[in-house]
């Protein structure tokens, strides 16, 4: 039983990590702002579930768990608020170019008239 | 097993943190650092949950919540400046 809680805290410690490089790769060559913050937000929040879950899978007590789990939550709960905080900064004082449609824009001219 | 894929997550988060930092010191705009400061966070706070899997101990592990803490208050301050401020 033992070695196969190792097993698998090794596989999720290598899934989270694999997702973490995910993360940078695009960091790295997205060549837009909001594709950079799409990639920076998304794949690190599962990469961290799952090596939190590897870490506590491997130690194996109460505290580790515990703490764990609270590491998970915390990052379920501060990930999306802090992208959406920037990603609405970037949106209103950057104005970079978008490709495609600015629906939001679309949407506050066609209110406003 | 377990120290071989201990391994491997460390140099997967190494390579990561310099695609992290690549980005930090290449901008081209604020928010582009925010963002790598915030992915370089990231790997320090797997960095140190791996380094519990494999010292198998419980001591360092406080420090991911406060890392994690620091990290999200860090992109909300800088998110104020930008918008505030604007940026280049």
């Amino acid at each position: 039983m033992g070695s196969f809680l190792d097993v698998v805290a090794g596989v999720l410690l290598m899934f989270g990590s694999a997702l973490i490089l995910l993360a940078g790769v695009g960091v790295w060559r997205f060549d837009d702002i909001y594709a950079r913050m799409h990639a920076a937000a998304k794949a690190p929040t599962l990469g961290i579930l799952a090596i939190a879950l590897g870490a506590a899978l491997s130690v194996r007590s109460v505290v580790a768990l515990v703490t764990a789990l609270l590491v998970v939550v915390l990052q379920l709960v501060t990930g999306p608020v802090g992208t959406h905080l920037l990603g609405r900064a970037v949106y209103r004082r950057l104005r970079p170019p978008l490709t495609g449609v600015d629906e939001l824009a679309r949407d506050e001219a066609g209110h406003e008239s | 097993m377990i120290a071989v894929s201990i391994s491997i997550a460390f140099v997967l988060l190494t390579v990561a943190g310099a695609l992290f930092i690549w980005r930090l010191f290449q901008g081209p705009s604020v928010a582009d650092r925010v963002i790598a400061l915030d992915g370089l966070l990231m790997v320090v706070t797997c960095g140190i949950l791996v380094e519990t899997a494999r010292e198998d101990s419980v001591t360092s592990l406080d420090t991911v919540l406060v890392v994690a803490l620091v990290a999200f208050v860090g992109t909300g301050v800088m998110a104020r400046y930008v918008e505030r401020r604007g940026g280049e």
